[in-house]
């Protein structure tokens, strides 16, 4: 079962492709090779630089594919395999390419502008605005997730040594290429040995064991004392929080010291490991169907239930749930602000932009595999409760790490490893997409506060105060409604990139429903997700409150309504300023749209 | 006659790239895949950084050109003709509009 739904996700990808999207690139968009990039036309080997497409190809896609299109549909399964599955594929058929490619089209055919450039261009200048805060509080949205979701996953007895290594590795491989300057492929076999012996290693009884140091670090740290705070969804535990300290740390590192020291190698060792680990998990699956040696059918039913007392109902939860596995608005900013000004020819948008798209897609499905094929650990620990409508009861990115484990495990590698490995691999992928985060939250707090606060302007301060509101964040927030706030301003941040394409597709006499719909879907559909969860927070937190409720659950679940309505209302002036806008481009446009 | 001179060199690159297999292809498309993956960040941070201290050192010693004087015009002049190649893109970059988003790339 798991190999036909794979193979048919990958057959409607590529018809959608080449029946779809090449149609709007040839006949709506009119891509030409012949038409100069701002890659070739500003060439200045600092912001402007081209190159091929298939090297962009691979940058696109290690640039967007991070936990999202795992966590989401793992999480979108508690409302069954059938819908999680299907959003997945409508939605990179007919949201998520769209976005990307033409976000990406958008910002080469005007100078390379990205998204604040573009808002403050096409719809006014309280747009850019209204965009640079809501990015802010996205980001930090992004932190609260990504944080809540991998504080457990490291916290794991066996896991914290080997991220640890890649860490070592990453700088080592640093000082190799650039300080002894080393040959690339020695350095990179050695510190990609050190990182899988240290996921090895991190697994022995001494250090991953039940009495071994990782342990009695989480005694010490506070669990031998009890949870740190109770919520109805599940405790937190003061080893949770002990290893998002250490995350914290590691972004802040990543934030202050020069890229080509810390961040860049640490990716560059962790792209290896990702990579390796991925190849045993598909070779795994690939013999497992054949063989049968481990089990592939679906466990999760189909459907399940139209509405879920910890999310809300199938619409519009399912469809923020999912996440970048359909439709990002992370993607638009990639491929505005890097990918569009490195295109070296316009017919290498669909490719590159649109390609990345559909392959992340199919990794959502495969993600989607893993969890509905697992519904229980081998120990017996349930990861979907059938007694509770198939409840996630175990967090998501520990089912993705079990899943690898369990597929990985038919080519020779020990489960305890395999989960190690997994584990590891799925922290990366969190981390080094936060490290970036919080740079990037260092620069925008310097660019907005720094002449009100000078303080923001120094680095070390801007990162600290990026790194608290994250922490208080994972410390009071649920990770299943961070999740949704975050799928919500994620999908809300795609919606406003599309409208931004619809009015220069109205201002060029350019067919736009194709864009204008997709825009118009999300825009309601985030907005409802965020209203709902504004809602959910507000009744469990006074309305309804259960008895033990403590004050940090209170706080995270006011804190969630604030940035749930505030995200909502400047959503609406974003609309009403976008409406003005599309109107007076359609009346200037020089001919009649043809989308009308 | 320029013109088909460069055509007679352009030629047997072309013939050259036909000749080659599927599998070539493949394969080269492969490797550039993975390059971009793992590497191509790396690179072209690499570049940007040099470019950037490139930029800044014009601006420091052709910061007239732009109505920023900091180094007396004697230097500035005779360091001229070995930053003449790269003054248009530095004056680009320079004056370019730019945006917090920028900073994502």
């Amino acid at each position: 079962m798991s190999l036909i739904v794979l193979l048919a996700a990958i057959v409607l990808v590529v018809l959608g492709y080449r029946f779809y999207a090449l149609k709007i690139d040839r006949e709506i968009m009119q891509s030409d090779p012949k038409r100069a990039t701002p890659a070739t036309m500003y060439q200045d080997g600092v912001d402007f630089m081209p190159a091929s497409a298939s090297v962009l190809f691979g940058y696109q896609f290690k640039s967007i594919a991070a936990l999202g299109p795992i966590v989401g549909p793992i999480t979108a399964l508690q409302f069954g395999w059938a819908p999680a599955l299907a959003w997945i594929i409508i939605g990179v058929l007919f949201f998520g390419w769209v976005q990307d490619y033409s976000s990406a089209l958008l910002a080469m055919r005007n100078d390379g502008m990205t998204m604040g450039g573009l808002s403050y261009k096409l719809i006014s200048p309280r747009a850019r605005t209204l965009l640079l805060s809501f990015l802010y509080i996205y980001l930090l949205l992004i932190m609260g997730a990504f944080g809540a979701i991998l504080g457990p996953v490291l916290g794991a007895n066996k896991v914290p040594f080997g991220f640890l290594m890649i860490v070592v590795a990453g700088v080592l491989a640093g000082q190799m290429t650039y300080r002894w300057k080393v040959d690339l492929l020695w350095t990179t076999v050695i510190t990609v040995a050190i990182a899988l012996v240290g996921a090895w290693v991190g697994t022995i009884p001494a250090i991953g064991g039940d009495t071994g140091i990782v342990n009695s670090i989480n005694h010490l740290a506070g669990d031998a004392e009890g949870v740190l705070y109770a919520t109805p969804y599940g405790d937190m535990l003061w080893s949770t929080f002990l290893w998002v300290l250490v995350m914290m740390a590691f972004c802040y590192l990543g934030s202050v010291m020069p890229i080509w020291r810390f961040a860049q190698p640490v990716n560059y060792t962790s792209f290896w490991f990702v990579a390796i680990s991925v190849v045993l998990s598909i070779l795994g699956i690939t013999i497992a169907t054949f063989t049968g040696s481990v089990n592939t059918s679906f466990q999760v039913p189909a459907f399940v239930t139209l509405y879920r007392d910890n999310l809300g109902p199938i619409w519009p939860i399912l469809f923020v749930t999912i996440a970048c596995g359909a439709v990002s608005g992370w993607h638009s900013l990639v491929s505005t602000s890097g990918t569009a000004r490195q295109l070296e020819k316009e017919t290498d948008v669909l490719p590159v932009g649109g390609g990345a798209m559909f392959t992340e897609g199919v990794l959502a499905v495969l993600a989607l595999i893993m969890g509905v094929t697992l519904i229980a650990k081998a120990d017996g620990t349930l990861i979907y409760d059938a007694t509770k409508d198939y409840q996630l009861v175990y967090g998501a990115a520990g089912v993705f790490a079990g899943g690898m484990s369990r597929f990985m495990a038919v080519v020779g590698v020990p489960a305890d490893l395999g989960l190690a490995v997994g584990s590891v691999f799925l922290t990366v992928m969190g981390v080094t997409i936060m490290q970036l985060v919080i740079r990037f939250m260092r620069i925008a707090s310097a660019e907005l506060l720094g002449d009100r606060i000078p303080a923001f302007k120094n680095p070390h301060f801007g990162s600290v105060v990026a790194i608290a509101l994250t922490l208080f964040l994972v410390y009071a927030g649920y990770w299943q409604w961070l999740w949704v706030l975050f799928g919500g301003s994620n999908q809300l941040f795609a919606s406003l990139a599309l409208l931004l394409v619809t009015i220069w597709l109205a201002g060029q006499s350019k067919r736009y429903i194709w864009v204008g719909i997709p825009a118009a879907f999300m825009y309601v559909t985030t907005i409802a997700a965020l209203l709902w969860t504004a809602w959910l927070a507000l009744d469990k937190a006074f309305i309804h409150r259960a008895e033990g409720m403590t004050t940090p659950f209170i706080i995270g679940n006011v804190i969630s309504i604030i940035f749930a309505l505030y995200m909502a209302i400047s959503a609406v002036f974003l609309l009403v300023d976008g409406v003005k806008a599309f109107n007076q481009a359609r009346s200037s446009a020089t001919a009649p749209a043809a989308g009308d | 006659m320029s013109e088909q001179h460069s055509n007679e060199h352009m030629e047997p690159e072309a013939e050259q790239e036909e000749r080659q297999t599927f599998w070539q292809k493949a394969k080269g498309a492969i490797n550039d895949y993975i390059y971009g993956m793992a590497a191509h960040e790396m690179t072209r941070q690499a570049l940007k950084t040099r470019g950037s201290m490139e930029h800044l050192f014009i601006l420091i010693t052709m910061g007239d050109l732009l109505g920023v004087p900091i180094l007396p015009p004697y230097y500035s002049l005779r360091l001229l003709p070995y930053v003449v190649p790269q003054i248009s893109t530095w004056k680009r970059r320079m004056l370019r509009e730019k945006d917090l988003t920028d900073a994502l790339a």
